[in-house]
């Protein structure tokens, strides 16, 4: 026997989970997707994603280095913030533009505010509006998956007309788009593994996924094609499983995040509605991001002892 | 006082922009291009030398409770007079402004100099400080107008730097290019002077 | 009591003395002013239509007729080439992306749009901005005003169509129909 105690202070419960091995986790839950947008986009996809990857990672080496603090990049969040952010942009993005983009989200989003821990939005995303704002028309030219560069709309603007896929080449991811938000059957396979690895809880995607289902059903005329044409097509998977689950900018309480999620939902249908653009998904994350505090402090538990 | 002393202050040390944060409507949203900063900058200097003039002149005479309508009036005409000239006979300019020309009466720099400075100080010395202040002021805006045209636009003052192949990042001409280039102008400023500190 | 009189006389006082200078300097800037507006709207409208060298209002009870049937015409004029008719500019004001896009219109009598110029307008910058470029307006020269003009998102495919601005629809949209205002307001006036 062991005769040696160990003294050490609360909290005695451990886990095995480290920052490193969560978002190693979320960047294996989206292999998948990976795979899937470089088949489907070739070369661009390769480049956009390796821009992007990079830039973050060099960007956050350097801005760490400047402020003379530890350089954390094998933590895996820089890699992570450069994945998603690819995953946001066209095949046919420029070069500079995942790169751009990949500076803007961890220089200003993250390192600006504090670093790991302290951004108030999801830096993918807010990148995303960011590029979007600065070059609308190279963000929105999207080209069709296959070794020709023959350019397309996406399945939102083509709904109803001729060329609008059918819903499971929506579902496989068969089709124009933004890199990673075309197959919803591969984003939905990393989504269990995250669940599975205990990273994310189905809440928040569920309850996001269902109220944009729900919305659609009852305003877009009780038609079920619809409604399941709106929850595949554009950026709703990646960002109700990947991007709305951000710990960081999103509420910390079972009942926050319900409200998030609900917000989000409520958010995107009535952009993609009845708003000018086709997409609603990133800014509907975003305005519920600048909320999160606030729903945080109206959801905080009652702590033990504590006199209301 | 020492009039080189003032006008240095209000250049650098007291900069209107870097430091005070005053006036901060038309900084955001005129400086969509250097030349409009600059236009901007010396339409408010011109308003505000000539307020700071009229309001130390008077400065014996007027009356503590009413002091503040009488400036606000005194701002105003000047503005006035100032967008008439420049409606007559700088029209592209004008155009450019627009509504931000009226609204150089709101300016809090030059009710803010007129009430801390002005009022309590002789009209010499006044000048001296509305030159400074104003032309800190136009010196902030056109940097700011040329970072933003140069993001945005490719130019500084209409002449194309970068050359055709340059996508301009259309987002710093529009309001959020405003806040972020003005935030980071701040935090280089603060970091630029905790350094000499 | 005796305070407030006299605060109220010197504010009194200053207010007149402001408002007299402010009347002074009118006086001087108003003719200047008036000319640069006059030759702003002049040099417009002779870049929509060429062959005119001088405009004359429409009758004012035939404006009043137009706007009252379609509140988007604000202006029309007739162009003059010494003392007969060549044409007519219009100045409609159609709802855009961001706001009302101003749209001056020529159309000369033979029935063929001369020109098309974008005034005032709050449409995206790098976007619906890009109407108030050559590249775009210069699309509706030479057009036949004897039917409307349509929008093409791709290549027009015929002589009454223009193509709109990739990532612009709403605003190459908005133009087009303050064209087709004006296209109208013309076969209204002279009964083609």
């Amino acid at each position: 026997m062991n005769n040696k105690l160990i003294v050490s202070s609360s909290p005695h419960i451990r886990s095995n989970e480290t920052i490193s091995s969560v978002m190693r986790d979320v960047v294996i839950a989206l292999l998948p997707a990976t795979l899937a947008g470089i088949y489907y986009f070739r070369m661009g996809a390769v480049r956009v994603i390796l821009f992007a990857v990079l830039a973050a990672i060099i960007t956050e080496a350097g801005i760490q280095k400047l402020r003379k603090q530890e350089v954390s990049i094998n933590d895996w969040s820089a890699i992570l913030t450069g994945l998603l952010l690819a995953f946001n942009l066209p095949a046919s993005a420029p070069w500079w533009m995942p790169v751009v983009g990949s500076v803007f989200a961890i220089a200003v989003v993250k390192q600006m505010f504090g670093g790991l821990g302290h951004n108030f939005m999801n830096p993918a995303l807010a990148a995303r509006a960011m590029l979007l704002a600065s070059w609308p028309v190279e963000m929105t030219s999207w080209i069709n998956p296959g070794s020709d560069v023959v350019s397309t709309a996406t399945p939102l603007v083509m709904f109803g007309g001729a060329e609008a896929p059918s819903l499971f080449t929506l579902f496989i991811g068969n089709h124009g788009g933004c890199i990673g938000e075309t197959s919803a059957l591969a984003l939905i396979l990393g989504g269990i593994y995250l669940v599975y690895r205990g990273v994310i809880t189905p809440r928040v995607p569920v309850i996001y996924i269902s109220t944009v289902a729900v919305l659609t059903f009852l305003m877009g005329g009780f038609d079920p094609y619809f409604m399941i044409y709106q929850v595949l097509a554009g950026g709703l998977m990646i960002g109700a499983i990947y991007m709305a689950t951000d710990y960081v900018s999103s509420p910390v309480t079972p009942k926050g995040q319900i409200i998030f999620a609900l917000g989000c939902g409520v958010i995107t249908s009535i952009i993609r509605l009845y708003g000018g653009y086709p997409e609603g998904v990133s800014y509907s994350i975003l305005l519920m991001n600048v909320v999160s505090p606030l729903i945080d402090k109206y959801t905080s538990p009652r702590v033990f002892g504590e006199v209301k | 006082m020492n009039p080189i002393k003032t006008l240095t202050n209000g250049l650098f040390k007291e900069n209107p922009i870097f430091f005070q944060l005053l006036g901060m409507c038309p900084t955001l949203a005129v400086t969509t291009s250097a030349e409009n900063g600059l236009g901007m900058g010396l339409a408010s200097t011109a308003v505000l030398i000539c307020s700071n003039v009229v309001i130390s002149l008077l400065r014996k005479v007027v009356p503590s409770k009413i002091r503040i309508p009488i400036f606000i009036v005194v701002i105003a005409t000047f503005v006035t007079m100032v967008g008439m000239v420049m409606e007559g006979f700088m029209p592209a300019l004008y155009n450019s402004l627009g509504l931000f020309i009226p609204l150089i009466v709101v300016n809090c720099l030059i009710l803010a100099r007129a009430e801390s400075y002005a009022s309590k100080n002789g009209v010499f010395i006044s000048t001296i400080d509305g030159i400074g202040m104003g032309l800190g002021f136009t010196w902030a805006l056109t940097v700011l107008g040329a970072i933003r045209e140069l993001f945005g636009a490719g130019s500084i003052f209409g002449m194309s730097i970068f050359g055709v192949a340059y996508k301009p990042a259309l987002i710093m001409i529009l309001p959020p290019g405003a806040f972020l280039a003005l935030g980071i102008l701040l935090a280089i400023n603060n970091l630029l002077k905790s350094r000499s500190a | 009591m005796k305070e407030i009189i006299k605060l109220g006389l010197i504010l009194l006082l200053v207010c007149v003395v402001a408002a007299v200078a402010l009347a002074f300097t009118n006086e001087l800037t108003k003719d200047q002013i008036a000319l640069q507006r006059n030759q702003a709207n002049e040099n417009a409208r002779r870049n929509i239509l060429p062959d005119a060298d001088s405009f004359k209002a429409l009758d004012e009870n035939k404006l009043n007729e137009i706007i009252s049937e379609n509140k988007s015409v604000a202006e029309v004029f007739k162009g003059y080439k010494g003392d007969s008719i060549v044409g007519y500019t219009f100045k409609t004001l159609p709802s855009g992306y961001g706001g009302t896009v101003e749209v001056m219109t020529g159309i000369d009598l033979e029935g063929k749009v001369n020109g098309v110029r974008i005034g005032n307008h709050q449409e995206t910058p790098g976007l619906g901005a890009n109407v108030a470029l050559p590249e775009f307006y210069n699309q509706y020269e030479n057009k036949s005003a004897e039917s409307e003009i349509e929008v093409s998102k791709t290549e027009p495919t015929n002589d009454n169509q223009i193509q709109a601005i990739s990532g612009a629809t709403i605003t190459s949209d908005a133009v087009t129909a303050g064209v087709n205002i004006a296209i109208d307001t013309f076969k209204q006036i002279t009964g083609k």
